[in-house]
């Protein structure tokens, strides 16, 4: 028998929680929470969700925490057989990915944002609405946002306002608001605050400018001066409807609809394949062997390093295996994300400070490095960025790269004569003296073995297809 | 009947100022009703855009 493992991020909400068995998630509905997923299942919320790939599809399971005597099952985590009884088990579909907040472009928070709340409407139209509206409820799939917490419903009392719209505002309206004004990406602001950026500190980051605008005045300066006066009690005695509250998600869903302009100014590596490289005979040769790489070797899933504008990831893509495409430079994804290429996930990471583990006890969300292992990890003009630009000895590099990938590398080596390297060194008094080809080999060779090595054709970088030893 | 404990906190004051907000988004919607009915005496013979 597998043992029963509690998703250590699964300890907020009363009504279930997500549990592992056998390498399979399941989620537990608790007894005290039978009301309301009846309710989920039987007022056609649900049937409409899944039909229109909002919600996650699930199946009832049995019971199988309690199935077996505690002692017969070895469970990790003790308070597994304190849990409340069962009501439901629940076999979800499973997700292959997992990405975050922390992780997004302004855009994927957006429409996560969106999703929420046309999913709060649909809810109030079946009569339930949402207990909570954070982003940890989000996950990509297939290039859109799907909600994953099946026991977020309860039921709709029209005389009650939202009870999730100070954590929706905190968590999605305040960091688009400060990326409209500020032009920062928002996976930075979900980084610093997972549970959302108060109303206060919001206001204080942004403009002037924008106390002319009706709705930042609304849901940021109007509740940042309401939410800091002791009211709570009048607050129970507070009549609401159901028109009201319409009214109150229409306008939070146009606001976020104007929340993400186009970037005005091209950042430093949007169109930098189509632009900044001279000689389109360097990309053309580039592909040609990149796709000769390809058809030697065979891979399920692939992870993209530093992808830029995704021409490479594209390309990754057309053989069918999905493809984890992560650049530093947050317009970049954003341009990946519109372009909405099937089977491209695009990510912010930084890879010189890439997603840590988070949450209590650093075990609520698992690290980028955990997730995001692949068979095939290619890292194409981005070497020079990490040993010259970070500082970052080769061997690291290659230890690294080796800790990603399951298989297979494809990377390019931009030797100092490059004027692309050379433009990286060139406030650095010393020349790094241990950056060559020569030195990368020695230091790839210590985990990869090298398969193949080609010239790319009137430069001096080199393409390389190596093996995980 | 038992009573759960509620699982997030609204927030001290965010029922207060979703009242507030849906007073003025229904106050907005009225003056642009007003404003539009105004417009269409001075319009009045030519279609509405």
């Amino acid at each position: 028998m597998s043992e029963i493992t509690t998703h250590p991020a699964s300890y907020r909400d009363p009504a279930g929680f997500v549990f592992t068995t056998g390498g399979v998630h399941y989620r537990q509905v608790n007894q005290s929470y039978s009301a309301q997923y009846d309710t989920l299942m039987r007022s056609g919320l649900y049937d409409h969700l899944t039909k229109e790939a909002l919600l996650i599809p699930h199946t009832e399971v049995p019971d199988i925490v309690h199935a077996e005597a505690p002692n017969t099952r070895p469970i990790k985590v003790p308070n597994v057989s304190q849990t409340p009884a069962p009501y439901k088990t629940l076999l979800p579909r499973q997700l292959s990915r997992l990405s975050y907040a922390a992780e997004w472009c302004p855009e994927q928070l957006r429409d996560a944002a969106l999703l929420t709340l046309t999913i709060q409407q649909l809810a109030m139209d079946h009569g339930m609405t949402l207990k909570d509206a954070t982003p940890f409820n989000i996950q990509f799939d297939n290039g859109k946002p799907l909600f994953i917490d099946t026991l977020s419903f309860d039921k709709y009392d029209p005389a009650k306002p939202w009870i999730a719209y100070r954590q929706f505002c905190e968590s999605f309206l305040f960091p688009l608001y400060i990326h409209r004004y500020a032009q920062i990406g928002t996976h930075k602001i979900s980084a610093a605050w997972p549970d959302g950026i108060p109303a206060s500190a919001t206001a204080r980051l942004l403009p002037f400018s924008s106390r002319l605008n009706a709705g930042a005045w609304l849901h940021v300066f109007l509740q940042n001066q309401v939410g800091s006066r002791k009211r709570a009690t009048a607050e129970q005695h507070i009549q609401f409807s159901k028109a009201k509250l319409t009214s109150i998600t229409e306008h939070l869903q146009s606001l976020i609809n104007r929340s993400t302009p186009r970037p005005q100014r091209p950042s430093a590596w949007s169109n930098y394949y189509s632009k900044t490289i001279p000689g389109k005979t360097y990309l053309e040769k580039k592909q040609q062997l990149f796709r000769q790489y390809l058809q030697a070797i065979e891979f399920s899933d692939a992870l993209d390093l530093g992808c830029n504008d995704g021409l490479f990831s594209k390309i990754l893509a057309e053989t069918g295996a999905p493809v984890i495409a992560v650049d530093s430079d947050w317009p970049s994804i954003s341009n990946l994300y519109r372009s909405n290429t099937p089977g491209i996930h695009p990510l912010c990471i930084d890879l010189a400070n890439p997603t840590p583990a988070s949450g209590f006890a650093n075990a609520e969300r698992a690290a980028f490095t955990e997730r995001a292992a692949s068979d095939l990890v290619i890292a194409l003009a981005l070497v020079h960025h990490l040993a010259l630009g970070n500082n970052i000895p080769l061997n690291l590099i290659a230890g690294y790269f080796s800790q990603l990938t399951k298989r297979r590398l494809i990377i390019e080596f931009i030797p100092l004569s490059d004027e692309k390297a050379g433009e990286l060194i060139a406030r650095k008094e010393v020349p790094a003296p241990t950056y060559d080809n020569r030195q990368f080999e020695m230091a790839f060779g210590e985990s990869f073995r090298i398969d193949k090595r080609d010239p790319i054709t009137g430069t001096d970088r080199l393409l390389y297809l190596m093996t995980k030893r | 009947m038992t009573t759960l404990f509620l699982y997030i906190d609204p927030g001290s004051g965010s029922y207060l100022v979703q009242v507030i907000i849906a007073a003025v988004l229904g106050g907005a919607f009225w003056i642009k009703k007003f404003w539009r009915r105004i417009r269409s005496i001075f319009t009045r013979g030519k279609k509405e855009p």
